[in-house]
């Protein structure tokens, strides 16, 4: 199951800003994860997407810059 | 002479945050005896598509009291010259701290770059009411900086609601604290519950893991938890408390 959609060229979350297990389970297995700073972190789960420092907030979600770039 | 500080738009996807640059910058500028420096609030501004922000688009504010201006200003954007991201549109604002200036149309700009999206005229034109209780300047890029640069010092100086930088460790070997000794040893002015109705009982309250502080009504605040009938400081993360 793929959790992404593309809108516009961009990489965009599709489970919004409550799908933690969805958010660790892409980051666990994504090479670029690297976690934001401190004052940012979202979560309580150490590697996720919603801490990542390539996740740009959207309003219902998170695009995926790293993935933009791809 | 006490001022705001706030910069915005410093930092790209690999670089350090603006919170942090703003605190090597304030903290160079109190070694070399320029200034004294206060605490870092984060202001959200707003999410949209048509803002250029890195990545959660907040903007940093501190406090700071300099006996010379106009050096300290200028430290200020050579520090930002030299320190700020590649690629960044970096973006300064200095303002007087001082209670016989009228910050009302200054303080709703601020707000709305909560809720909309702004432009850097809008932002330059606000500006030049305040004269020279207001430095504004771009320091590369587009320097589009300059608008959650003047907003993040606009909410600070109306006293808005805002995440003070950094966290409060919980001490080993103590985790049960009353509200009054909590406050006294952490500097805090005030506490809240969840639903932000002050708490103004000398309450007993549980420090077991690192929290964070806010900027409310003008003053130092915690929030406090019921965790199954136990008070407790308001952990500094969102718990995930989706099932797995
Ligand atoms: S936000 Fe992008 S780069 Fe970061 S962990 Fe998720 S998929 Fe990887």
């Amino acid at each position: 199951m793929t959790n992404w959609t593309i809108k516009d060229g961009k990489s965009i979350f599709t489970g919004g800003k409550d799908s933690y297990k969805a958010a660790v389970q892409t980051a666990e297995s994504c090479p670029s994860f690297s976690e934001d700073c401190e004052d940012e972190l979202f979560c309580s789960d150490a590697v996720s997407c919603y801490n990542c420092r390539y996740r740009r907030w959207t309003t219902e979600s998170f695009e995926c810059i790293k993935r933009r770039q791809k | 002479m006490k001022l705001f500080v706030c910069i915005d738009d410093t930092d790209n996807y690999d670089s350090i945050g603006t919170g942090e640059l703003l605190e090597n910058m304030m903290g160079e500028a109190a070694i070399k005896g320029l200034a004294k420096i206060g605490f870092t609030v984060r202001y959200q501004l707003y999410i949209h598509d048509d803002i250029p922000y890195t990545s959660h688009n907040s903007s940093m504010c501190c406090t700071a009291e300099v006996k010379d201006r106009e050096v300290f200003t200028g430290f200020c954007e050579d520090y930002l010259e030299n320190n700020s991201a590649e690629g960044s549109d970096p973006g300064l604002c200095i303002l007087t701290d001082a209670s016989e200036i009228d910050y009302t149309s200054l303080i709703e700009f601020g707000k709305s770059a909560q809720s909309e999206v702004l432009t850097k005229e809008a932002a330059c034109k606000m500006a030049e009411k305040f004269g020279k209780d207001i430095h504004l300047s771009e320091h590369g890029g587009t320097g589009s900086g300059i608008i959650g640069a003047l907003a993040g010092a606009a909410l600070r100086a109306g006293k808005e609601e805002g995440r003070i930088k950094g966290k409060l460790q919980p001490l080993s070997g103590k985790t049960d604290w009353t509200a009054s000794e909590f406050a006294s040893v952490f500097g805090v002015q005030r506490f809240v519950d969840e639903e932000g109705n002050e708490i103004t009982d000398n309450i007993s309250i549980r420090f077991v893991h690192p929290t964070k502080l806010l900027y409310s009504k003008g003053l130092i605040t915690s929030v406090i938890i019921n965790e199954g009938g136990l008070l407790m400081l308001k952990p500094k993360i969102k718990k995930n408390r989706e099932k797995r």
